[in-house]
């Protein structure tokens, strides 16, 4: 994610600034720019700047949130023409002196419920197309797991990138073949899909390598990477579309296998614990052994009195 | 949408509006050119395909109407300064759907130059934007530029 700059979190926006922001109304059909002035402080998100509003200034402003601080993705507007997290956008980063405006819009591609909220069912709906669980055949060893799946470090590496997503929809509201046709499933789907066919523990590979082969799945990607360039959690949902592709080219011709990893079985030698050496110390003077034999004591009374 | 209702409600939600059409051009998006080589690649390819069209139909004059017929069309056109400059814009567009639609070919298919999936670190620029491709997509609009150009040259000044 290119955009994010750190610095911006140190520098002081403009004291005040004007937000422009898109809102609708579904009662009356009706949609429009709205001004607000609003005094700013060193730190603010574009997320606390709207909260400011609301709190402040218009109740009947509507938003979704929740973390406030990048991990669950409710935030996803068009701030200044750029999809990005609200709460992961200083003020100072987007308006300036010499243009201490901020536009929001509700994201792209998606149905305006009311104001910058949208509806997310059509997202989950083709997320929820590719399985993105892990699948195993065999019932009864999935019910009662003995010991867990193997899993190799380097394996791991070639899908944890694209297992950060939060599904904040931004890298959809980006895509410009998602603007012209709406039964593409997307960049978010797709990556998520390819994350769970290469994952070794998995055995329902086929199944979703059959759901994205079609127009609407992998062959719909042109490769415009925005999904990649707006991404605020660098999954890079551009690069496993092409990965997915040439992947499932190579399945077609029968130069791909895939490789499943069962559970790793008892370990040959079982682990003891080993006694502590006797020069383990933390401090001269400081035993080990008493430090575990004593009791911890905390003095909670006098903290709270405190 | 208030007011609409309905199964005709249902599928003018479903489509998206008109500004949802023009998307790839309002979103301004940082460290992104390939957003730019895709919007050109779709309208060189309609260029392109609208050329390949008049050029089948022209070639098809002598089979209807006879060699005499075509050989009159060809020199009545060839004299225009528009067919000449319609004729370069059209070789532009396919040049340049050529040498974009290579590095595609190359990153779709094969998977080549979109760089390796990591560990984010910082300053997070995702591996596909640092891939290769990117080099080969700067490359290609040099290339394209120049070989434009030195077309341009060669039509309109030998
Ligand atoms: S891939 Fe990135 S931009 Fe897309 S939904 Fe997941 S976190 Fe958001
Ligand atoms: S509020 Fe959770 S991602 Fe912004």
């Amino acid at each position: 994610m290119a955009i994010f700059d750190a610095r911006a979190a140190v520098m002081i926006p403009p004291r005040k600034v004007k937000f422009l922001i898109r809102r609708y109304n579904p009662e009356e059909g009706r949609s429009w720019w709205q001004e607000y002035e609003v005094e700013t402080y060193r730190g603010m998100t574009v997320l606390d700047a709207l909260l400011k509003i609301k709190e402040e200034i218009d109740h009947t402003l509507v938003l979704r949130y929740s973390c406030r601080m990048a991990v669950c993705g409710s935030c996803g507007m068009i701030i200044n023409g750029t999809p990005r997290l609200a709460c992961q956008t200083q003020v100072a980063e987007v308006a300036s002196e010499a243009r201490p405006v901020v536009k929001v819009e509700p994201m792209y591609n998606f149905k305006v419920i009311r104001d910058l909220v949208v509806d997310f069912t059509e997202f989950f709906e083709k997320h929820r197309r590719v399985k993105p669980y892990l699948i195993r055949r065999d019932v009864e060893e999935r019910e009662n797991p003995k010991y867990e799946y193997r899993l190799l470090p380097e394996e791991y590496e070639s899908f944890y990138q694209y297992s950060l997503c939060i599904a904040c929809g931004l890298c959809v509201s980006a895509c410009p073949v998602f603007a012209s046709d709406r039964r593409f499933l997307g960049p978010q789907a797709l990556a998520q899909a390819y994350r769970f066919i290469i994952d070794p523990r998995d055995e329902g590979w086929a199944e979703r390598l059959e759901i994205v082969d079609s127009e609407d799945g992998v062959f719909g990607c042109h490769l415009a990477a925005s999904c990649s360039a707006v991404c605020p959690k660098e999954v890079d949902p551009g690069a496993a579309i092409q990965r997915l592709r040439s992947l499932l080219l190579r399945y077609r011709l029968g130069l791909w296998k895939k490789k499943i990893s069962g559970p790793v079985g008892p370990l040959e030698k079982k682990a003891e614990r080993k006694p502590l050496p006797p020069e383990a110390e933390t401090l001269p003077g400081v035993s080990l052994e008493e430090l575990e034999e004593s009791e911890v004591e905390i003095p909670v009374d006098e903290l709270i009195a405190g | 949408m208030a007011g609409r209702q309905g199964r005709s409600a249902r599928l003018l939600d479903l489509r998206p509006g008109w500004k949802a059409f023009v998307n790839p051009w309002l979103l301004r998006i940082a460290n992104n050119p390939e957003r730019l080589a895709f919007i050109m690649h779709r309208v060189t390819g309609v260029i392109a395909s609208l050329f390949l069209f008049l050029h089948i139909i022209s070639t098809n004059v002598p089979a209807r109407e006879g060699w005499e017929a075509w050989r009159e069309e060809v020199m009545n056109l060839q004299g225009l300064t528009l067919t000449s400059i319609l004729f370069y814009i059209a070789m532009g567009a396919i040049l340049f759907h050529g040498l974009n639609g290579t590095r595609l070919i190359l990153a779709e298919a094969l998977a080549l130059g979109i760089g390796r999936p990591e560990k984010p670190k910082p300053p997070y620029i995702a591996p596909l934007l640092r891939g290769f491709q990117r080099t080969l997509l700067y490359a290609t609009f040099v290339l394209w530029i120049i070989l434009w150009a030195l077309l341009g040259y060669v039509m309109f000044f030998t």
